[in-house]
């Protein structure tokens, strides 16, 4: 079902509900996904994304068809995904490499990253960017999204996130040399 | 000397690597959606939603009233209906008189052949209220009586 009919039921009463269901249906991988690369544990992810989906229902109403759908969800997903990583952090009062090594615990005990040595390295110096950082690089490297739609979700410049990007790209790359070599800590390094 | 890491030279893994979620995870991830964002008009519609939704020492409260209330309620209407003339006449219409006789005579009422031959004079036209013996059924009666007995009448 296209963005405008699921809209279009949405905004009739009897029609609301099943409208908002196929929503989901239509949008849940890719919100998991996007949330479940920033916070990494799946049960985090889990509730992330059942927030961002009650948000959009409280919502919706609002929406100006002026931005696309898809991209107006991830902007809230985003939103979401920043404001739980660090209400973490002020409520532990952790720094921020103290989550990006939580994040990387995890992200160790995933049986998906496990024997993949360089895979794990490249996860672990991704997991220690910034927050901002680490969501433009993922929507650029993974999610292939073009700069423009990517300055509609973080109501950032062009410019800005192209910049980003490549800082991003570039200290990864350093983190991960560093890591391959035995006599270098990468941590320090990095 | 070491080779740099290239991202542009590493095989791009996507999704990014990490675990899927359990299986049937996202089967039953717009009915859990759905559940939280029922309309509230679905909500009130269930009258007593509010009281699942109560903390439990309320609903604990709410249950211990109710149930004192319902003793309280019964006992109320238990005792009135005891106490009704009406009703006390209306069960023993109910009750045939040869079941009446043989409840009183019997040796838990403590009541003897002497005590109901000597009520209708101090009470008279009680008998008549509630056994309305056949002659031949006071014949019967009188002849199954021991003869000590019999001779007091």
């Amino acid at each position: 079902m296209e963005d405008h009919e699921i809209l279009a039921k949405f905004h009739e009463p009897a029609s609301r509900n099943l409208a908002f269901n196929q929503l989901v249906r239509k949008y849940q991988q890719k919100v998991y996904w996007h949330v479940r690369k920033m916070v990494v544990d799946h049960d985090d992810a889990d509730d992330l994304t059942q927030d961002v989906f009650v948000k959009v229902w409280k919502n919706l109403d609002n929406f100006r068809q002026d931005a696309q759908l898809f991209t107006w969800i991830y902007r809230i997903a985003t939103n979401e995904c920043l404001s739980f990583l660090q209400s973490k952090r002020r409520k532990f009062f952790l720094p921020l490499n103290d989550v990006g090594a939580e994040l990387a615990a995890k992200l160790e005990a995933d049986p998906a990253v496990a024997g993949d040595e360089i895979e794990l390295k490249l996860q672990k110096a991704i997991l220690r960017l910034p927050d901002k950082q680490r969501l433009v690089f993922n929507l650029r490297y993974y999610d292939e999204m073009p700069y423009e739609q990517m300055a509609e979700v973080t109501g950032t410049s062009v410019g800005a996130l192209k910049a980003s990007y490549h800082h991003a790209a570039r200290k990864i790359e350093e983190y991960v040399t560093a890591a391959d070599t035995p006599a270098t800590n990468a941590d320090e390094a990095y | 000397m070491k080779t740099p890491f290239r991202l542009d030279e590493h095989p791009r893994r996507r999704p990014q690597p990490l675990s899927s979620p359990p299986a049937g995870y996202f089967e039953q991830l717009p009915t859990r959606v759905m559940a939280q964002v029922a309309p509230p008009a679905a909500r009130t519609s269930q009258p007593l939603a509010w009281l699942l939704r109560a903390p439990a020492y309320l609903r604990t409260g709410i249950a211990s009233t109710l149930l004192l209330g319902t003793f309280a309620a019964s006992l109320w209407l238990g005792g009135a209906s005891l106490h009704s003339p009406v009703a006390k006449a209306a069960s023993l219409d109910a009750v045939p008189p040869a079941q009446l006789v043989e409840y009183l005579t019997s040796g838990e009422t403590h009541v003897d052949m002497l005590e109901l031959a000597e009520l209708p004079t101090h009470h008279l036209g009680i008998t008549k209220q509630y056994l309305q013996p056949s002659s031949t059924e006071l014949t019967e009666a009188l002849d199954a009586q021991p003869a000590e007995e019999a001779g007091l009448l």
